[in-house]
């Protein structure tokens, strides 16, 4: 339908809406009107992306100053969906705008790394990241393609036409054809105007000989819509290459955010591991030698080098084969214009810092005790050891890029030890604030054996954040989970012109969240640590899934706080004869840390609740099915929350960013902490509601859920359904529960309900007419 | 409008839960039972049988008959056992297939399962059977007392059936009466077949006096006589032991075919009405002498005096069918309607 909203026409391609898509809408169109960021909450299952993807195209259309939409993803499979929703809607759109040229036509692209897109027969078979960008490079880069030419050009003067074949292999110099088939076409290489999912860019590569990443990148600058991954936009190392060009008038939005601040922090930290520092110390080996090699070979190369790095040129990018590869991992606006230091501008003096700066990592490595510290002690240590200071090793990375592209180093995923050691130089020599430096030699869940991890945490999401909230006129962050909302504004340090957690308008109460406290026994249920390991909590435990299998049907899922304990409590289940008892009723299937497996069990998990079988996924919160798997429909009837899952409050990164968050925020950290477990329950729990018509049970299966600090940083559109009498309930009164609520939900229900949870066009011709939702929120009922 | 149904009570472990009172099992037997005589009743010329799913397997407890009391009678608590083990939908679907199969094309094929469990353990791909039974038309329908389970809503969408979960004891009685009426025909039964039937007479021996009667040789008083063969039936409708030919009675069939031609309903008697049909009564032939009542006007289903419509003090509201134009109290309504399906004017001829 198309309608009119506080007079943007705004373009929906179903018939009806729900109210509070509208509502978001507003609120959206709203912030974009102010030039701000927002926040928005609305829960899963109410058709967020189609809402957001409709009201930003039509703005778009209605305000030309406007400018691209990045929409952010956290996995492919996400990015596929947004595209495949974006097609349906442009379909719709053209019954009204019409198609050809000046139609206002979308370009619309996914784009991901080369492992996804590369089409090159060889290379895209190979299995890792880092092989794939690497292969790519052996075939692409500047210096690999000028000998190939030099070589084409002489053998065309010398032996005719053998070397005039353009692709594939000129002499033993293998190119890659679909590059330089786009490489031919240059400018004129263009998509025509549609949705392109990575699928769609490979098929249009094939067809056209032009690789498909190379036209994606190319193909940036003119799309309307760009789906990629969150690190392209906050990964400092990603974002430079790829992000660079976008123009401020964009309006970024970050889907599924509730776990932001995370990777934010993920994108600047480093870990170190021994084995780690053992290939980064080869790899010094080696660049050594190559160094020898090429002053033997051709000094003029190395010389040429070292003038550059004297007028500074490496700073204004105008270095051979700059392409993109190797970008520095500190944020734009601090990275440092200035020319690089004269002690490391000779490649031997650089090899020779680092080899300094290798030893003494080592050295802090061997140290028997955990210890933390933050960046200045950190330098000041560096400083009096072995006379290396912070200026320099500010300029690491960007010296160590320059040497791999002078040495005309091709093969870099060889090189990743020795790129990571100088991550972690540059970082410690520009940020004196907001890290901690943290050295671990075991882990402390097996103290015997020695895995020394050096670790530079980055303890301020926002500081990843800061260079897009600030480059970019509008950033939408939004989730089904972002309770407590004003929570995130303060750790991410920015000020929203809009903050809204919307609800869901439902014709059936479909969900039925429930507080289990005590077994059947009245004993109290607790995962605290000094409860966890009694074995009448763990049979109460037992006994709730037991007695839940026993009356929900097809699939049940249960997570628990951690794999330890999974493991700890399915051991005592097995001697209890509890799992003997389960298996009457379902089968059960264990995530595990190995992914092969997990898959494996979620798909037999699958076929056995499709089968009438019936099965139980025990899973761990925070764990990869906890984020990205859902159990909808019969696959998820009913989903338990054994305990509250507490980050693991021991570790050092999290009690050092604790500290920090209470220094600079003004966050408690018992608030934080129950912020964080709450959320990542809410997220387990979400699981299994994915659509209106769908229908589960939540289980909480925790006594400290009943307490007020816990349950009201549940999302609204879960605790508006928890009832007061559901909140305090034995596991029989559960089952009870339980089965009158399946019951109720098993009888048929009208999708139609026109009018009470859908507005059609009319309705909301008149609602704009009454002034808004709030105005007339009888209107549409 | 023949209908073959499989009646399946699982007797699985969960059957003995107490959620319905006295438990489930105990609850469904009985509703059952009184589903069996409805399903008689409303289709007597259908045929019904019986199995139960129990340790993973299927008994099959009857065969397809068309006999109500036998049926019902093996439907009891105490010579059943106790329920155990699993259920296996998929048993139960092949069970249906195997004896459904073979029976003639123009009868609906049906499978009532009635489902405590909320898993099927399965030998196979219970999916697999599920598409054997819609190859052979068999429309299967689930009836839940539990919740929903996934795989049963799929096996009755996909073959054309109906799935209901019971919120309590009154629901899953509903949900499984409704299951006596006919369901809708599908295109696939809609061709039209002759079937041969006998209309036999009930033999009209004095009270007193008895005969051997059908295959068991029975000392009966009333029989009724197969008119092709002679041979003497108890009881209608049945098939004749001697010669196979399905032996009923016409208010059978108009029983069974109720649902296609049912009978007008009749409106309320009025002023008007009784003089029209007045003028068309007239040039009928009485069925027999008038029955003299006071006021003038009496019911032709019982012969009861009814008031005149419209006279003061009226007692009764009386009725008059829009077709034969006779007058029927109150209670002969319901009785036409519900139970005889023939209006005994319109029968006489009075049309």
């Amino acid at each position: 339908m198309r309608f009119n909203l506080e007079g943007l026409t705004v373009y929906f391609p179903y018939e009806y809406i729900y109210p509070e898509q509208y509502r978001y809408m507003l609120e959206l169109k709203r912030a974009l009107d102010a030039r701000g960021h927002c926040l928005l909450e609305m829960p899963t299952g109410t058709g967020k992306t189609i809402t957001l993807l409709s009201l930003i195209t039509s703005y778009q259309l209605a305000h030309k100053e406007v400018g691209k939409l990045i929409y952010c993803t956290r996995t492919v499979p996400e990015m596929e969906k947004v595209l495949a929703e974006l097609a349906e809607l442009i379909e719709y759109r053209a019954k009204y705008l019409g198609r050809g040229p000046g139609s206002n036509e979308i370009l619309a692209l996914g784009l991901s790394s080369r492992k996804n897109l590369c089409i090159h027969p060889r290379v895209a078979e190979e299995g890792s990241r880092e092989s794939v960008d690497a292969g790519c490079r052996r075939l692409t880069a500047s210096w690999v393609r000028e000998r190939a030419a030099e070589r084409v050009s002489r053998g065309t003067t010398e032996g005719g036409e053998e070397g005039g074949s353009s692709g594939g292999a000129v002499g033993e110099i293998e190119l890659c054809d679909y590059f330089e088939g786009h490489e031919r076409a240059g400018v004129e290489a263009l998509l025509p105007p549609g949705v392109y999912t990575l699928s769609d860019l490979r098929d249009f590569g094939r067809k056209h000989g032009w690789c498909p990443y190379f036209l994606a990148r190319h193909m940036m600058a003119f799309a309307n819509v760009v789906v990629y991954n969150y690190q392209y936009m906050i990964d400092p190392k990603v974002s430079q290459m790829v992000s660079r060009e976008l123009e401020k008038e964009c309006v970024v939005v970050f889907d599924e955010a509730h776990n932001i601040d995370n990777v934010c922090i993920e994108a600047l930290s480093v870990n170190l591991r021994k084995q780690t520092l053992e290939a980064a110390g080869r790899n010094l080996g080696k660049l050594s030698n190559s160094i020898r090699r090429a002053r033997e070979a051709d000094a003029a190369r190395l010389q040429a080098e070292y003038n550059r790095l004297v007028a500074g040129l490496i700073a204004q990018g105008a270095l051979r084969g700059g392409e993109d590869w190797l970008a520095n991992p500190a944020l734009p606006a601090d990275v440092v214009q200035e020319t690089v230091p004269g002690n490391i501008r000779r490649a031997e003096h650089f090899m020779g810092f680092l080899h300094r700066f290798l030893a003494f990592l080592r050295d802090k490595m061997a140290s028997p005790v955990v210890t933390s510290q933050s960046p200045q002690v950190f330098l000041h240590e560096l400083q009096e050891r072995v006379q290396v200071d912070a200026k320099t090793l500010k300029f690491c990375y960007d010296r160590l890029s320059s040497l791999l592209k002078t040495l005309e180093i091709t093969n870099t995923d060889e090189f990743t030890p020795i790129q990571l050691v100088a991550d972690f130089a540059t970082l410690v020599g520009t940020y004196a604030k907001g890290f901690a430096i943290i050295m671990e030699p075991y882990d402390e869940r097996l103290p015997q054996v020695p895995d020394p991890v050096l670790q530079l945490s980055c303890l301020d999401a926002s500081l990843a954040m800061k260079p897009v909230f600030s480059k970019f006129q509008s950033v939408v962050i939004t989730s089904g989970t972002l309770s407590p909302i004003d929570l995130y504004p303060r750790i991410l340090n920015f000020n929203p012109v809009a903050i809204q957690s919307f609800q869901m308008t439902l014709t059936r109460d479909c969900l039925c969240p429930v507080v289990v406290t005590r077994g059947a026994d009245q004993m109290p249920m607790s995962t605290k640590f000094e409860m966890r390991g009694d074995p009448g909590v763990m049979r109460n435990y037992g006994r709730l899934l037991v007695d839940l299998s026993a009356v929900v049907p097809d699939g049940i899922v249960a997570f628990f706080v951690s794999y330890r304990y999974m493991d700890q409590i399915i051991a005592k289940w097995h001697d209890m004869g509890i799992l003997q008892e389960i298996m009457q009723h379902k089968l059960i299937f264990i995530e595990t840390q190995d992914v092969v497996e997990t898959t494996l069990a979620l798909d037999n998990f699958r076929r056995a609740c499709d089968s009438g079988r019936g099965a139980v996924f025990l899973s761990v919160a925070r764990g990869k099915v906890a984020e990205g798997i859902d159990f909808d429909r019969h696959y998820g009837r009913a989903v338990v929350m054994f305990g509250v899952p507490y980050q693991y409050t021991l570790s050092r990164i999290l009690r050092a960013r604790l500290e920090y968050l209470r220094e600079t925020f003004q966050i408690k950290e018992a608030d934080y902490l129950a912020f964080d477990a709450v959320r990542q329950a809410a997220q387990c729990v979400g699981r299994v509601i994915r659509s209106k018509a769908d229908y589960g049970m939540m289980i909480f299966a925790d006594k400290r859920y009943q307490r007020h600090d816990k349950r009201d940083k549940l999302p609204q559109w879960i605790t508006r359904h928890l009832k007061e009498a559901h909140m305090n309930l034995s596991t029989d009164m559960m089952v009870h529960v339980a089965r009158e609520f399946l019951r109720a939900m098993a009888q048929p229900y009208d999708r139609g309900a026109v009018g009470k949870s859908l507005l059609s066009e009319a309705a909301l011709a008149a609602l704009d007419a009454a002034g808004g939702l709030d105005g007339a929120g009888a209107a549409g009922a | 409008m023949i209908r073959y149904l499989l009646l399946v009570v699982d007797m699985s472990r969960a059957a003995s839960a107490q959620d319905l009172r006295p438990n489930r099992l105990a609850c469904i037997l009985g509703l059952c039972r009184s589903f069996i005589r409805e399903f008689f009743d409303q289709n007597p010329l259908s045929q019904l049988g019986i199995a139960i799913m129990r340790n993973g397997l299927v008994e099959k407890l009857t065969d397809l008959s068309g006999s109500p009391e036998a049926q019902v009678a093996k439907l009891d608590a105490g010579k059943l056992g106790s329920p155990a083990g699993d259920a296996s939908l998929q048993n139960a679907l092949d069970l249906s297939v195997s004896l459904l199969r073979s029976l003639p094309p123009y009868g609906h094929r049906e499978l009532l399962v009635v489902f405590s469990a909320l898993a099927t353990c399965d030998p196979g791909n219970v999916l697999d059977s599920a598409k054997a039974c819609k190859a052979n038309n068999i429309r299967v329908s689930v009836v839940g007392v539990a919740a929903e389970v996934y795989v049963c809503r799929r096996i009755t969408e996909e073959t054309g059936g109906t799935y209901g979960v019971a919120l309590n004891e009154t629901h899953l009685e509903q949900l499984l009466l409704a299951h006596s009426s006919p369901p809708p025909a599908t295109s696939a039964q809609a061709k039209a077949e002759l079937v041969r039937m006998g209309f036999p007479q009930r033999s009209t021996e004095e009270a007193s006096s008895a005969v051997f009667v059908g295959l068991e040789a029975r000392l009966l008083s009333g029989n009724y006589t197969c008119p092709r063969c002679k041979a003497r039936v108890p009881e209608l409708p049945c098939e004749c032991h001697i010669c196979g030919l399905t032996l009923i009675s016409s208010p059978h069939l108009a029983r069974s075919y109720h649902h296609l031609f049912p009978v007008p309903p009749y409106h309320e008697d009025s002023k008007e009405r009784a003089e029209e049909a007045a003028g068309v009564l007239i040039r009928q032939p009485a069925m027999r002498d008038e029955v003299p009542t006071s006021t003038g006007s009496y019911c032709f289903g019982c012969l009861r005096e009814v008031s005149q419509p419209g006279a003061a003090g009226q007692l009764h509201l009386t009725l008059r069918c829009g077709r034969c134009k006779q007058v029927f109290c109150f209670e002969c309504d319901a009785y036409v309607h519900e139970q005889l399906h023939n209006c005994p004017g319109c029968e006489f001829g009075g049309t």
